[in-house]
C-alpha cells in the first residue's frame, strides 16, 4: 500500500501562500478527478479548508514519484511555478501520511489545538471525495479510521476540554462556581460588545434571566431587547445587584462603581449566596478588594487573559496523550491494512483448504487398509484437484475484485466467510 | 474466620486506589469505567464478606475494631457510589480511596481474637450503638472531605492561576451541596448513636456511668456540628467558614475516636 501525502498548512506557510493555493468547495471534485487521472494513482482525497491544503493519495507503487507528480498538480492548477510553492510544502509517506491525517482530523495540528471545526470539514471533503467517486479501497479506510481516532482523541483527553476565548471562560467560571447555571440572573452594567457576547453565551449555557443597565438609557433598552433581558435604569443597579448571581461591567466610568463595601452589603441580603463579578472595564469598574470577601469572585480582563493562558497549556499537555493514541491506531490500522491484502489472503485460503483436505485424508487413512503408492498417488491427486478446483473461482474473482473499489469489503467478506485467521 | 470475599474485595477496591492515584496526573482515563465496575463488584463482595463474618459470628459483626474498620470501609465506598451517581464526579476518589484501602487491608488480615467478650456488654443497644456511630462517620467524612475540596477549589479560582485541581474538581456549589446534605444526614446519625449509647450505658452500669473522656469528647464534637448545622440553617454560612467547621469538626471526630484507640476506658482490656 503505497500512501503519499503533500500539502501544507498555517505551520508552514503564511496567509497569502494558503489563499493562493487554496482549493474552491465548485472546484474540488474536477480537482479530484484530474489528480485520480494521474499515472499510477488509485484513490484521492483532497481537504482545503483556510488554514490548510491536503491531498492524500494512495498509488499502485512508489518508487519516490508520486510526491513530486502531486507538486506539479498543485503547481499547474494554480499557475505557479514549482520553486515558488516548494518551499511551502511538507510531504509524508505511508505511516507518516496515515498518522498526519489522524493528527489533522482530531484538531492536534490545528492552530487552536482541540478547535471542534475541522473534524467536520475532513468528514465533508471525505464525503466529496467519495462522491466523486475517487475512493473505495484502502484510502477510505484511513479516512473512516481517522474520524474514530479523532473522537476517541477528543472525548480521552482533555484536548477540547476547557474555554480558550475569554467570553466562554467566563461562562467556564460561573460554571465552576455555581455548578448548573440553571436559574441563574445576569446583570449587565455597560452595554459593550464583549459583555454582549459574555450575556449570550451564558444565556446559551442556561442562565435564565438578563438585566441591562447603562448610562444611556436607550442603548440599554436595545442591547435589553436583543438579550431578550430587562434594561433598567442605573440608578436602580443595586436594587438588582442583589438578585443577580453573575454581573459583567464594562463601562467607561473612570472610578469603582462597585466598592467592597457594597459587596459585603450584597452578600449579606442574600443569605451569602456566591457572586461572580466580571470586570472588563479599563479603567477598572469594581474595586479588586471586593474580591477578597467570602463567596465573592471577581475576575478582570487580565484575570480572564490568565484564564485562557492556563486552559492553552492544559489543553497542551494533554496534546501529548492524543499524540501517543494517533501513533498506536495508525500500528494498529496498518496491522489490520495488511491483513486485508490480497496475495497473503490468497496464500491463507489455500493453506486453509489444503489443511483441511490432509486432515480428512489422515482421519480415513485407517479405514482404507493398505494401499499400493498408486493408489496412494490417486488419493493425493483426486483431493488435491477437487480443492484448486473449488478455489479456482474465489482465487480468480478476488485478484480482479481487489482492484476495484470496495475490494476491501471483498477480501473482508472472503476471510470471514472461511474463517481464516488475521 | 473466612477472610476470602473480603480479600476479593480489597482486591477489587485497589482498582478503586490506582484510578484515584491517576486522577491526580491525568484528566481523563479509560481506566475509570474499569474502575467504576471493579469497586461496585467489591462493594458487593464485601457485603457478602460481612454477611458471612455476622453469620459466623451469630451476630452483627461491629464488636472488634477490624469488624468496624470493615464496615466503615464498605459504607465509604458505598458513599463513593453514591456520591458519583448522585454528582457525577469522581475526582473524590482521591481522599476517598486511600482510607478504604487501608481500613480493608487492615479488616484482611488475619483477626486478633475479640475485645469485647465482656458478656455484661453485649446488649443490643451495642451493635445499635456503634453501627449507628459508623453510620455517622461516614457521613461527617464526607462532609470533611467536601470541606478539604472546597478550600482547594475556592483557592484556586480566588487565585485566578487554575492549576490541577482546578481542572479535575467539581463546581463549588456542587461540593458545598455534598458538604450540606452529607452534614443533615449525619447529624441524625451521631445523635441516635449518642443516645442509644446512653441507654446501653444505663441498661449496663444503671444511673452512674463510670467517667470516660471518650464520652466528653463525644459531646464537644456533637456540639461542633450543632453549630454548624444550625449557623448553616439560620445565618446562610456557607463555603469557606463552613469548610474550615467541617474540617474542624472531624478533627475533633478523629479526636473523640482516638480515645482509647477506639474503645472506651470501660472496655478496654
Amino acid at each position: 500500500m503505497n500512501f503519499c501525502l503533500v500539502g501544507l498548512s498555517h505551520k508552514t506557510a503564511p496567509v497569502e501562500v494558503r489563499e493562493r493555493l487554496a482549493i474552491a468547495d465548485e472546484e474540488l471534485s474536477g480537482a479530484l478527478r484530474t489528480v485520480a487521472a494521474l499515472p499510477g494513482i488509485c484513490e484521492v482525497f483532497i481537504l482545503s479548508t483556510c488554514n490548510r491544503v491536503e491531498i492524500f493519495t494512495r498509488a499502485e507503487s512508489d518508487g519516490g514519484e508520486v510526491g513530486p507528480i502531486l507538486t506539479q498538480f498543485l503547481a499547474r492548477t494554480h499557475h505557479r511555478d514549482l520553486s515558488e510553492i516548494t518551499p511551502y510544502l511538507y510531504q509524508y509517506q505511508q505511516r507518516d501520511a496515515i498518522r498526519h491525517i489522524f493528527r489533522v482530523a482530531a484538531s492536534l495540528d490545528s492552530m487552536v489545538l482541540g478547535e471542534p471545526q475541522i473534524l467536520g470539514q475532513v468528514k465533508a471533503a471525505y464525503a466529496v471525495a467519495h462522491a466523486t467517486g475517487t475512493l473505495g479501497g484502502a484510502l477510505e479506510e484511513v479516512l473512516s479510521r481517522s474520524f474514530a481516532v479523532a473522537k476517541r482523541i477528543r472525548t480521552e483527553t482533555g484536548i477540547a476540554a476547557s474555554a480558550v476565548s475569554i467570553s466562554y471562560a467566563a461562562v467556564e467560571l460561573a460554571k465552576k462556581i455555581f455548578g448548573s447555571l440553571e436559574g441563574k440572573n445576569v446583570l449587565l452594567i455597560g452595554a459593550g460588545k464583549m459583555s454582549e457576547l459574555a450575556a449570550k453565551h451564558l444565556l446559551h449555557s442556561g442562565a435564565s434571566s438578563i438585566f441591562v443597565t447603562n448610562r444611556s438609557p436607550e442603548r440599554a433598552q436595545e442591547l435589553a431587547l436583543l438579550l431578550k433581558g430587562r434594561a433598567i435604569r442605573f440608578e436602580q443597579l443595586f436594587d438588582y445587584a442583589g438578585q443577580s448571581d453573575i454581573i459583567i461591567s464594562s463601562t467607561g466610568a473612570p472610578h469603582y462603581i462597585i466598592k467592597k463595601e457594597d459587596g459585603r452589603r450584597l452578600l449579606a441580603g442574600r443569605k451569602n449566596r456566591p457572586m461572580f463579578f466580571i470586570d472588563i472595564a479599563v479603567p477598572r469598574n469594581i474595586d479588586p478588594e471586593i474580591n477578597k470577601l467570602d463567596n465573592l469572585f471577581l475576575y478582570d480582563i487580565d484575570d480572564l487573559q490568565h484564564v485562557v493562558d492556563a486552559n492553552r497549556k492544559e489543553r497542551m499537555r494533554e496534546a501529548q496523550q492524543g499524540e501517543e493514541m494517533a501513533r498506536q491506531e495508525v500500528e494498529k490500522l496498518l496491522r489490520r491494512l495488511k491483513t486485508l491484502d490480497v496475495v497473503p489472503t490468497i496464500i491463507d485460503l489455500q493453506s486453509h483448504l489444503d489443511e483441511i483436505r490432509r486432515q480428512e485424508i489422515a482421519r480415513l487413512r485407517s479405514e482404507l487398509g493398505d494401499l499400493t503408492p498408486r493408489q496412494e498417488e490417486a488419493i493425493e491427486a483426486l483431493t488435491k484437484g477437487m480443492v484448486n478446483k473449488i478455489v479456482h473461482s474465489p482465487i480468480n474473482h478476488l485478484k480482479n475484485l481487489a482492484q476495484q473499489s470496495d475490494g476491501l469489503k471483498v477480501v473482508e467478506t472472503v476471510r470471514r466467510i472461511f474463517n481464516l485467521k488475521d | 474466620m473466612n477472610l476470602l470475599w473480603l480479600r476479593v474485595a480489597l482486591a477489587l477496591y485497589s482498582l478503586g486506589l490506582l484510578h484515584a492515584v491517576l486522577t491526580v496526573f491525568r484528566r481523563r482515563q479509560r481506566l475509570f469505567r474499569i474502575a467504576l465496575g471493579a469497586i461496585s463488584l467489591g462493594v458487593v463482595f464485601h457485603l457478602v464478606a460481612l454477611v458471612e463474618d455476622g453469620l459466623a459470628l451469630g451476630h452483627f459483626p461491629v464488636t472488634s475494631l477490624q469488624e468496624a474498620a470493615s464496615l466503615f470501609a464498605f459504607l465509604i465506598a458505598c458513599a463513593f457510589l453514591l456520591v458519583y451517581w448522585r454528582y457525577q464526579f469522581h475526582s473524590i476518589s482521591v481522599f476517598i480511596f486511600p482510607l478504604v484501602f487501608v481500613l480493608t487491608l487492615t479488616a484482611a488480615m488475619d483477626r486478633s481474637t475479640h475485645y469485647w467478650e465482656l458478656p455484661l456488654l453485649r446488649t443490643a443497644w451495642l451493635y445499635l450503638h456503634v453501627s449507628l456511630i459508623i453510620l455517622g462517620y461516614t457521613a461527617f467524612f464526607l462532609t470533611f472531605v467536601a470541606g478539604v475540596m472546597y478550600l482547594i477549589q475556592e483557592r484556586e479560582l480566588k487565585s485566578k492561576k487554575p492549576r490541577a485541581f482546578y481542572y479535575r474538581l467539581p463546581p463549588l456549589d456542587t461540593i458545598d451541596d455534598l458538604a450540606y446534605k452529607s452534614l443533615a444526614v449525619g447529624f441524625p446519625f451521631i445523635t441516635l448513636g449518642i443516645i442509644t449509647g446512653a441507654f446501653w450505658a444505663n441498661a449496663v452500669w444503671g444511673p452512674s456511668w463510670p467517667i470516660d473522656p471518650k464520652i466528653s469528647w463525644s459531646f464537644v464534637t456533637w456540639l461542633i456540628y450543632l453549630l454548624l448545622l444550625f449557623t448553616r440553617w439560620t445565618a446562610g454560612w456557607r463555603g469557606r467558614k463552613a469548610a474550615y467547621f467541617a474540617i474542624a469538626g472531624f478533627a475533633a471526630t478523629l479526636v473523640t475516636w482516638g480515645t482509647n484507640s477506639g474503645l472506651h476506658s470501660f472496655v478496654s482490656p
